[in-house]
Formats: structure tokens, C-alpha cells, sequence
């Protein structure tokens, strides 16, 4: 093979998800009529093509490779309908043409990526940049040519074996994914964010006066639609970016710029291929990031990868497959500004260029926003979208561009249609850049062995029928259905309910729990179920969890109990395991909240968690999962709650209402578990609550009012206590709080209880004007919560106690207020509370 | 006395003329294309308020912090478009305003100064009473506006603090704004603007004795709200450069106050103005007053005449904490307690450096 024909191969460099890179590289396609399209990307995807390409696709798609042992690492390439990859694909399928990912394949890509960034790390740690490794001597030869490199990459991996030791931790995993979410697909830029390429492209955007790259970005590419300015400047801008990447990474990333170095051998390989394949090299079209254009041209000093080079690469065994994706997504994880972080704003430049009539852009944008702020409710007229194209179009000029780009548009769009304001426009411009577009791909299309497992349980379960996009309400019953005639089918809804649940720690919105017609049933559940493509993506992503859900789900679970740092969070957590049936994580979570419970001392949090744990020992067996473990657990739980109470009940009213609740729980359990808690305990510290006059007064009233109802305190002891409490001589605030306590309790014993209300009303006959109007206020705010009936009865016992008739009473205490009255109560709202 | 010594004795020059030197540099370097009416490109305008150089003189920067509201400033004006500039108190409104129509008009004197007596004749047209008894409507005795003014010329006049005029008032710009002319019945002839002209309004939403503007003007208006400056360190430039400028025009005969002491006040005044210390782990109480860059600006040249004054020509702390207390304290009872807090859970514990401040205003605030 000659050289001049490998020249002929024409590569095209292009920025990923640029809708000028896409209109531009179909022109070119169209003059060419290539034989071979080749696409950077994974070569191992090629045949996913024909999915990418189908009727039923649309984009948002992404490649999706993961790692199929632990620890689990993925690869991303998300594609939309403007990024020029995508076009070239279509093209490449409506004219029948070869359609070819010639990336490195994702088992080399990850496996590379992982030990880049095990040596990365490394790097950092020793903090000496000129002195990496051993093979620094290697890489001495400035002028190394990429062979040596490949192999100087192999050596490091293999001089390192601590690198390639899969040992690491589970949550580095689920970091890697959120940080790098496409880590192989850009233009291998993103693998040097940490490198100074950020600050240059920085540097960039101020050279040029635009406040951002991606602006710089859009109005001197995107922009640029004449057949040639286009190709012609961003190869320069790559050539440059290349020069001075390369200067820089040579001698202080040498990682990175070996990482290159493989992948453009790689390609230039399977360049090699397609034309030993019979492909004439004129007709045959590459499309990659510009950065790797210069370096695809095969020659003497960049020769294509050798077989033998290429079997000496890492490799990890990975699995591919297709996703949804959705704009929302591809904007908010982006790694670097690909021009991704606006989808939506680009789909429509694209639908624009392709339409020729890119100047119309800024009219359907900001008439987009003012359409959107007139759905909020917010009118804008006509005449203020057109000011806003023309400041737009101004701004524009400023800069010298030929036509507004996002930051103008949406400079514009605050200036007119947000009057200023950026919050009222802030919604209509997030909607418009977004979007929310979400991808679908064609029916039959490859899964991930856990949507296999999904589909099989839910079809096992019965639930097929509720994948669709309407909501339907599906209620179960846990309980054992007794004319069924295999076990499997007398829980077929406890074993339902053990999936839905499973979902929902795996954050896959396919089942929301629905209120409860029942509340206390603890054997029923209603569900509304929902299939969306978010669903389908929140499924694929549970991949990298586990294998089937069961397994997610117990790897979910591990993981926020490894983070789980308070007694609230626990006791949700056992829950939530026997809500899962996983039996085999309550021990561990047990143990969890066992060692947090040891050292709290709040009561407020140490009732919930029993009262959670109460729950689950009372109604457990519904769900068949033993819960006898929990047993000692709750009675320390209740010990401790029972040793600090009066240490918490010295607290401000504001925190009283919860205490007063905290009480309430620890009382229900220390009945309903009374065989295994220390019952005595807690009714000696209840006393003592009562008792003290240093505590919070309403809490002492209310601890009397459970003591009554408790039957563990005497008459005698009553009126004693009430006459101690309501004594003249304590502030009306502290007397009139405890009776506010002692009535937040079962009325129906005050109730009945003449004498009490008599020492009631001598106390309030005792009090001074100023006292009574303080008095007043606590007494009313107690009042407050009872119904008409009970305040008619209260009237009655008042009226036996004053000998009034006890109707007159009541009129006057449930009847309208008069003006008068009113009057008075208005004065009292003046009432100052500062010295309270 | 020539033009130029009678300037000098004006108590504070128009921008047109501290900076007539920038112009003339500016206009000469001009390259870009000048729009109809301006003195010089859009660029150039930009350059002037953000600083620069053009040929060989350096432009000082005087709006600091945001470029891009400038530049959205000059993009309405190129419009044709009225702009009106929202803000708290103090946030260079009226400065910007009046830098943009020195360096697009080269005329930065005509000013509507709104007030709650404004009527409609000082945005319209009056009349010299005694000529239009005598001599019933003429030419001679049509009294023209400022707006009137700049419409006849091209050029650009300010309305400041547009919304402290009634509602009424303000509504009579609506169609000069739109229709760009002025009817006089009374003449029977319509005074139409010629191109260049403009308005740079200035208005405060939020503060005591402001009325709503109608939605009808400000659909007329391309509106720029101002912020405060957005970090400590532009604004401890801004208030460096003003206090260094004003110092000189009043010529004051002390020293420019330090780094440090600029850093303390700007400290001081952000904490106040965001009710959280800077770090955003203390809360903090904010005073009842207006806290902005301007007050700072004021406070410290306040000082500075103290300490030249009265002190030995070296700001003390104690100059410093007098002017603080001036500042700050406004609304007596309330604002005193709240000085006291800050004083005593911020200041207090911020170590040495700041224990002479503390110990003076301390002593001052009682």
C-alpha cells in the first residue's frame, strides 16, 4: 500500500455534541459518498450500531460499558441527535454505507482508565511531578514514538502489581461513577481536567472577551456555517491545543499523553484494517475529536498499533449496553464543557442549521421563554421579545460575533422579559437549555442482566401488566392467603411487596407507597405504579450495584448503613431491611444501631427508634421475618430513654411538644412490651418528672397526666400535687403551663374530676390583674385544643363550682365573642412577651 | 479666569471633564464603527467604564466588578433602547449612569433629579410665565426639559431616582419613550428626537418613599439591576480607588488609609450587609440602615478628614471607630444594641489584629 492513497483518507475532526461539527460533517459525507464511516468510540459497540440507527431509537442514547466484577467501573458515551457521531451513524445507514466504532474496545479502555487514575493518585501523593516512576528514564527520549510509549505504559502497569489488585473499595466505585460518568467518550481532554487544560481554556475565553469558553466556543465554531471556515479553524485550534498540551504533558503527565498516544495507534489500526478490507481510503471518513485529527494520519512516525502491542494492553472483562439518556442528564454530568450544557438550546440550533435558517435561532428562543413565563402566569408581550432579540443581537455585535450565542440570549432575556430579575426568567431559561427530553430505544433492544431479573421477577410476580406509562393503584394484602394452593401464591402480595420495596432503596421510581386507607393496618399496602424511560434508566444504572436486585439492594443497603451515622437513620434502616426481607442484613444493621445507641442521650431520638423498633417486634411476623433479635435492643433503647428522661425535660416549650411526644412513645412501649422492659423504671422516673420543679412545667403536667392515666398515682397525690402547682406565689407561666401539660393528656380524667377544677378556679381567683392576664394567655392556649363538647363540659364543672346554671355557662363559653369581648382579646395580642 | 481654572473650583467635576483627557485618547484610538449620534464606538465606551488603555494613555477602570452589565448597558443604548439602572442605595447607579453618557454624549448635564415634588413640566415642557403672558405661546417662551433637551440634540439624559416621583409623573415618559416625540399643542408642533437619543433612568426599589412603577414603563425600559460587589476583594478595590480620588479632590491633608484598615471596614460592612461573618458560621444582625459601598466610601474619608483635621494626619483606630459608630448607629436605640452584639461575638474574638478597633469602638459605642 502506497502512502499517498493513506492520505486520502479523510478525517474529520469534529467537538463531541456540536451541532456545527454534525451539519458540517454530513455535508462532508455527502460530498465524499464514503464506503466506511469510522467513529470514535468502542470498537467492541459496532454492533450496537444498528440499535443506535433503529426506527425506535431516539436520542438521548448512551453507551453504557461496565465492569462485570467488583470492583465495578463504568464507561459512558452519551449521544444525542446533534452530536455529529450520531449523524455520521445515520448517514452511514441511509446510505449503505460501513458504519465502525475504532476506539480502543471498553475492556482496554477501563482497564487503562483505572490504572491511569490508581497512578494518578499515586503521582499526587509524591508530589513530584518530574519523578513519577521508574520508567521515567524510558520516556527520556523526548522524541519517542509511540510504540515506545505503548510499551512504556505496559511496563508501568506491570512494574506496579499493587495497581491492577482489585481491592478497591465499594464506594470509590459509586465516586467513580458520579465524577466521571463518561470518562472514555470525550476528547481525552476530560482525562486531564486536573491538568492545567481547564485554566488554559479559561484563559481562552478572557483572550477573546467572552465570559465563558463555551461561548467562545459557540460563536467561533458553531457558528460558522461557510463549507470551509469551519474545518479550516478547528483543525488549527486542535493542531495548537495539541502543540501545546503535548509540550506540557510530555514531561509532567506522561500518563496522559501515553493514554493518547494508545488510543490514536489503536485507531490508526483498525484505519489500516478497513483499507486492507478492500475499502478505496478516498471513501473512507473518520470521525473523532479534533484533538486526535493530526495524529490519524498513518506515516512512518505514527504507525498503526502492532498485534503484539495491542495484546500486551490491560484488559478487564466488560459488558456493553445501550440506555436511555436524557437531557437532563447529559447536562448536568458533564464532565468538561462539551457543549452539553444546554441540550436542549442545541437541539434546536440543530433543527435550525438544518432548516438553514440559523440567524432565526434568538426569535425562537426568547419567544420560547416568553411563552413559558406567560404558562407561570407572568405576561410578556410581543414587542419585549423583539427588544430582546435586538439587544441580543447587539450584544452580539459587541463581541463582533455574527449572531447571539446562549450567554446573549440569555443576557437578554433577564435584561427584557425578567425586567432586571434573574429568578423570574430562571425557570423558562432552564427548561429551554435543558430541556426534558428523555431517549427511548427500539423494543428488543440488549439489557442488562438486571433488567433481565427485573422482568423475570416481575413477571413471576404477576406485575407485567403495570410496566406502562399510566399510573395504576395496586393494593396488597401480606397476609397469608389461605385458599391458595402452593406457598408461593399465598404470598404472592408479601413477596410483591418485598420487590416494590427493594426498588425504592434502590432509587428506581417505579413503585411510590401510597397512603393507606387503614393507617394502623400494618398488613396492607397501596402502591402506585409507574413505568417511565427515567424508571428504565435508574434500572440500568442499578447495574453496577448487583447483578439482580436482590443483590443490588443488599449492596444499596451495606452502603447507607456504612454511612449511617445517627439512631434515626438505623432504626429506618431495620425497617427498611424488613420492609426488603433481606434477612440476612438485619443482624448487621442491628449491630449498627446498637453501637450508636451507646452513646446518645437524647431522648427524642432514642423514642423514635424504639418506638420503630416496638413496631416492627409487634407486627413483623405479617412479613415472616423473625425479629426476636431486636428484643434486647429495644429494652436498652427503653432503659437508656428511661435514665435520661428528666435530664431531657429540661428544656425550652419550643422542644416540650416533641418531648411531650417522645413520652407518649416510650409510654405505648412500655405497655404494649411490658413482659420485656422495666416497666417500674419508667413509672418511677415518670414520678420523679412530676415531682420536680426544675424541669420544664408543662412536661411535670403532662408526666402527672400519664401517671393518672397510668392509675399509678392516688387521689390524694393528685390534688396535692395540683395544689403545689397552682399554689399563688408561682408565676403564672410556670402554673399555668403545667395545667396546660396535665390537659394535653386524656381529658375525659380531668374531666371527671370536680375537685380539680375547684383548685383550678381558687388559683385563678388568686391571681393578681397582671398575673391573671399572663395566666390567661397559657390557660387559653390550652383550651384551645378542646373540641366544643369538652369545653361545654368543663363549662358545666365550672358552673357547678361557681353555682352558676350550667347552661349560661356554656353559652357564654362556646357562643360568639362580642365586640366588647373581642376588643379585649385584640388588647391582649399587644401583651408584651419580652419579658417571658 | 479661563474654562479650565473655573473647573477646578467646582466641588465635584461632571465626568465629561475629570476624565476629559481618557475621552479625547479614546476617541482619537477609536477604530470601531460609531453608531449615529455617539462620540465614539461601542467598544470604546466599554473601555471607559471598564478601564484600558487606548494609544498610549491607560483608561481607569470605573465601574469595577461586572463587565458584562456594562456591556449590557451599552447593547440597549445601541438599541435605541431607554435603560433604567435598579439597586440598593449605593450601588453606582447614578455614577454608572453618568460615565456612560459622558462617554457616549460627551454631556453628562442633563439631569431630571426626581424627587416627590417632580411634576410632568420638568419631564415635559414650561413655560417662562411672564413671555407667555405677554406675548401669548412662542418659541421664546417654551421652557424645554432636560428630556426635551436631549431629544432636540441626540443625546442622552439622565432621570435620577425615577421611582421617588409619583407614579403619574413617571407615567409621562411612556410616550416619549415609544413615539420618540414631544407634542407641544400649544405651538402646534411636535418636537421629534433625533438619533442618538436616549435615557439612562436610575431607580430604587427598595427603600423608604419610592413609588411602583407601572408595568407599561417598565416594559419601555431595558432594565439592569446593579449588585452589591460580589466578592471582599472587589470591593476593597473600589472603595481604594474612590476614597483615593475623593481624597484628592477635597484635598484632604492625611494619609490614605491603609490596606489594613480598608480590609477591616469592608469586613465589617459585608458582614453587617449579609447578616453572616464572612467564613458563613456566625450569624450576625443587621442594622436597620443601608450598609452599602458608598457609605464605606464616605466613612472612611470621614475618618480621614478626622485624623487631618484633628489628629496627626495618620488614621488611628479611633478615627476609624468614630466613623463606624456614624455609619452603623443611625437608628439610635435598636442599632447601638446591634453594633454592641457584633463588637463583642465578632470582633472581639478576632485576635490582635483587630484589638485596637475593638477596644476604640467599644469605648465609643458605650
Amino acid at each position: 500500500m502506497s502512502t499517498t492513497t493513506v492520505a486520502d483518507v479523510h478525517v474529520f475532526g469534529v467537538r463531541h455534541l456540536s451541532p456545527g461539527g454534525a451539519y458540517h460533517l454530513l455535508q462532508t459525507l455527502d460530498r465524499i459518498r464514503p464506503t466506511a464511516v469510522l467513529i470514535e468510540g468502542p470498537a467492541d459497540a459496532t454492533s450496537e450500531i444498528r440499535h443506535l440507527v433503529a426506527k425506535g431509537t431516539k436520542p438521548p442514547v448512551a453507551i453504557l460499558a461496565f465492569t462485570d466484577e467488583l470492583p465495578v467501573r463504568t464507561a459512558m458515551w452519551p449521544l444525542a441527535s446533534y452530536s455529529p457521531e450520531y449523524q455520521a451513524m445515520q448517514w452511514a445507514a441511509k446510505n449503505g454505507a460501513e458504519a465502525e466504532f475504532i476506539d480502543l474496545p471498553s475492556s482496554i479502555m477501563i482497564a487503562m482508565d483505572e490504572q491511569y487514575e490508581h497512578g494518578d493518585r499515586r503521582d499526587k501523593s509524591l508530589g513530584n511531578p518530574d519523578n513519577l516512576d521508574a520508567d521515567a528514564d524510558a520516556d527520556a527520549d523526548a522524541d519517542a514514538d509511540a510504540d515506545a510509549v505503548t510499551a512504556d505504559v505496559e511496563s508501568t502497569n506491570l512494574a506496579d502489581p499493587e495497581q491492577t489488585e482489585p481491592s478497591k473499595l465499594p464506594t470509590e466505585t459509586e465516586q467513580h461513577r458520579s465524577e466521571e460518568p463518561d470518562g472514555g467518550h470525550d476528547e481525552g481532554q476530560d482525562d486531564n481536567t486536573k491538568h492545567p487544560l481547564d485554566a488554559m481554556y479559561e484563559r481562552i475565553a478572557e483572550l477573546s472577551g467572552e465570559p465563558d469558553y463555551d461561548s467562545y466556543w459557540e460563536r467561533y465554531y458553531e457558528h460558522q456555517l461557510g463549507a470551509d471556515s469551519y474545518a479550516s479553524s478547528i483543525e488549527l485550534f486542535s493542531t495548537e491545543l495539541r502543540q501545546w498540551s503535548e509540550e506540557d504533558e510530555r514531561p509532567f503527565a506522561k500518563r496522559a499523553f501515553a493514554y493518547h498516544a494508545v488510543r490514536e495507534a489503536y485507531m490508526r489500526r483498525r484505519i489500516m484494517e478497513t483499507m486492507e478490507a478492500g475499502h478505496d481510503p478516498a471513501r473512507i471518513v473518520v470521525v473523532c475529536g479534533s484533538y486526535h485529527a493530526s495524529a490519524l494520519q498513518i506515516s512512518e512516525h505514527l504507525p498503526p498499533m502492532s498485534d503484539d502491542e495491542l495484546k500486551r494492553l490491560p484488559q478487564r472483562s466488560t459488558r456493553l449496553t445501550l440506555m436511555p439518556y436524557s437531557y437532563y442528564r447529559l447536562s448536568s454530568l458533564s464532565g468538561y464543557g462539551a457543549g452539553n450544557h444546554a441540550p436542549h438550546y442545541y437541539e434546536l440550533m440543530w433543527n435550525m442549521m438544518q432548516k438553514e435558517a440559523l440567524h432565526e435561532l434568538p426569535h425562537y428562543y426568547l419567544s420560547g421563554v416568553a411563552r413559558e413565563l406567560r404558562e407561570m402566569g407572568t405576561y410578556r408581550s410581543t414587542a419585549e421579545v423583539i427588544e430582546a432579540v435586538r439587544m441580543a443581537q447587539s450584544l452580539a455585535s459587541l463581541r463582533g460575533g455574527t449572531q447571539p450565542v446562549l450567554g446573549d440570549l440569555q443576557d437578554a432575556a433577564r435584561t427584557l422579559l425578567g425586567q432586571g430579575e434573574l429568578s423570574v426568567v430562571a425557570e423558562p431559561l432552564a427548561r429551554l437549555n435543558v430541556g426534558t427530553s428523555i431517549g427511548q430505544l427500539a423494543e428488543g433492544v440488549s439489557q442488562t442482566p438486571i433488567q433481565d431479573d427485573l422482568n423475570r421477577l416481575l413477571k413471576q410476580l404477576k406485575l407485567t401488566r403495570y410496566k406502562t406509562a399510566v399510573a395504576a393503584e395496586l393494593a396488597l394484602d401480606l397476609r397469608e392467603n389461605r385458599r391458595a394452593s402452593s406457598e408461593a401464591s399465598a404470598f404472592l402480595d408479601l413477596r410483591r411487596s418485598f420487590l416494590l420495596h427493594r426498588l425504592r432503596l434502590l432509587g428506581i421510581d417505579f413503585a411510590k407507597k401510597a397512603v393507606t386507607r387503614q393507617d394502623q393496618a400494618t398488613w396492607a399496602e397501596q402502591w402506585v405504579l409507574q413505568w417511565s424511560p427515567e424508571v428504565e434508566i435508574q434500572v440500568i444504572e442499578s447495574t453496577l450495584l448487583g447483578e439482580t436486585v436482590e443483590v443490588a439492594a443488599g449492596y444499596r443497603f451495606q452502603q447507607r448503613l456504612d454511612e449511617c451515622s445517627t439512631l434515626e437513620e438505623a432504626s429506618k434502616l431495620i425497617a427498611i431491611a424488613i420492609q426488603c426481607g433481606m434477612i440476612a442484613q438485619l443482624e448487621p444493621a442491628r449491630r449498627v444501631l446498637q453501637r450508636l445507641a451507646v452513646d446518645n442521650r437524647d431522648v427524642l431520638q432514642i423514642a423514635a427508634a424504639a418506638g420503630e423498633l416496638s413496631r416492627m417486634i409487634r407486627y413483623g411476623d405479617v412479613r415472616r421475618v423473625d425479629t426476636s433479635p431486636l428484643v434486647p435492643l429495644l429494652e436498652q433503647l427503653f432503659f437508656r430513654g428511661c435514665l435520661f428522661l428528666t435530664d431531657n425535660c429540661n428544656c425550652k416549650d419550643e422542644v416540650a411538644t416533641s418531648m411531650m411526644g417522645a413520652i407518649h412513645e416510650l409510654n405505648v412501649i412500655s405497655q404494649e412490651h411490658d413482659e420485656e422492659v422495666d416497666g417500674a423504671l419508667w413509672l418511677q422516673e415518670l414520678g420523679e418528672l412530676m415531682r420536680r420543679d426544675d424541669l420544664n412545667a408543662r412536661l411535670s403536667g403532662f408526666a402527672c397526666a400519664v401517671l393518672m392515666e397510668r392509675s399509678a398515682i392516688d387521689q390524694q397525690d393528685i390534688a396535692s400535687e395540683m395544689a403545689r402547682r397552682l399554689s399563688p406565689g408561682v408565676p403564672a407561666e410556670l402554673g399555668a403551663g403545667w395545667f396546660e401539660g396535665l390537659s394535653g393528656r386524656n381529658r375525659y380524667m380531668l374531666l371527671s374530676r370536680l375537685s380539680l377544677w375547684q383548685q383550678l378556679s381558687d388559683y385563678m381567683d388568686g391571681l393578681e390583674d397582671e398575673h391573671f392576664m399572663r395566666a390567661l394567655v397559657f390557660l387559653r392556649r390550652a383550651f384551645s385544643t378542646f373540641s366544643a363538647a369538652e369545653k361545654s363540659q368543663v363549662a358545666e364543672l365550672l358552673g357547678e363550682v361557681w353555682g352558676i346554671h350550667a347552661e349560661q355557662a356554656a353559652e357564654l363559653l362556646t357562643g360568639e365573642l362580642e365586640e366588647k369581648e373581642e376588643q379585649m382579646l385584640d388588647d391582649l395580642n399587644e401583651f408584651d412577651f419580652d419579658d417571658f | 479666569m479661563s474654562n479650565t481654572e473655573a473647573w477646578n473650583q467646582v466641588l465635584r467635576q461632571p465626568a465629561e471633564q475629570l476624565y476629559a483627557h481618557e475621552l479625547e485618547a479614546l476617541k482619537k484610538a477609536d477604530k470601531g464603527h460609531v453608531p449615529p449620534g455617539w462620540s465614539m464606538s461601542p467598544q470604546s465606551v466599554l473601555t471607559f467604564i471598564t478601564g484600558g488603555k487606548a494609544g498610549k494613555v491607560d483608561i481607569t477602570p470605573k465601574y469595577i466588578g461586572n463587565r458584562r452589565l456594562v456591556e449590557m448597558a451599552i447593547a440597549t443604548l445601541v438599541t435605541d433602547r431607554a435603560l433604567l439602572l435598579i439597586g440598593e442605595p449605593g450601588t453606582a447607579k447614578s455614577w454608572l449612569s453618568e460615565n456612560l453618557t459622558a462617554a457616549i454624549y460627551g454631556h453628562s448635564g442633563l439631569v431630571v433629579q426626581g424627587t416627590a415634588g417632580t411634576s410632568e413640566e420638568h419631564v415635559r415642557y414650561s413655560w417662562n410665565y411672564a413671555m407667555l403672558l405677554a406675548n401669548g405661546p412662542t418659541q421664546q417662551a417654551l421652557v424645554q426639559s432636560p428630556i426635551m433637551r436631549a431629544m432636540e440634540a441626540g443625546g442622552i439624559a439622565r432621570f435620577e431616582e425615577i421611582s421617588r416621583c409619583a407614579s403619574e409623573v413617571q407615567d409621562a415618559l411612556i410616550s416619549i419613550l415609544s413615539e420618540k416625540t414631544i407634542s407641544v399643542p400649544e405651538l402646534g408642533q411636535e418636537m421629534q428626537a433625533r438619533k442618538g437619543f436616549s435615557i439612562i433612568a436610575t431607580a430604587n426599589t427598595r427603600d423608604r418613599g419610592v413609588n411602583e412603577m407601572s408595568a407599561a414603563l417598565k416594559r419601555r425600559f431595558n432594565i439592569i439591576v446593579l449588585p452589591a460587589p460580589d466578592s471582599l476583594d472587589t470591593e476593597v478595590e473600589i472603595v481604594k480607588k474612590r476614597v483615593a480620588e475623593i481624597a484628592s479632590a477635597y484635598e484632604l491633608q492625611a494619609a490614605v488609609p491603609t490596606d489594613d484598615a480598608l480590609h477591616k471596614v469592608v469586613t465589617i460592612f459585608r458582614e453587617l450587609r449579609q447578616g453572616m461573618t464572612l467564613d458563613r458560621k456566625d450569624k450576625v444582625k443587621s442594622p436597620a440602615g443601608v450598609i452599602s459601598t458608598a457609605e464605606a466610601i464616605s466613612l472612611l474619608t470621614n475618618s480621614m478628614s478626622l485624623a487631618a483635621s484633628f489628629g496627626g494626619g495618620e488614621m488611628t483606630d479611633e478615627d476609624l471607630a468614630a466613623g463606624l459608630q456614624g455609619a452603623i448607629v443611625k437608628d439610635d436605640d435598636k442599632d447601638r444594641v446591634v453594633w454592641q452584639e457584633y463588637l463583642d461575638h465578632v470582633m472581639k474574638k478576632r485576635g490582635a489584629e483587630w484589638r485596637g478597633l475593638y477596644q476604640a469602638c467599644k469605648e465609643l459605642n458605650g
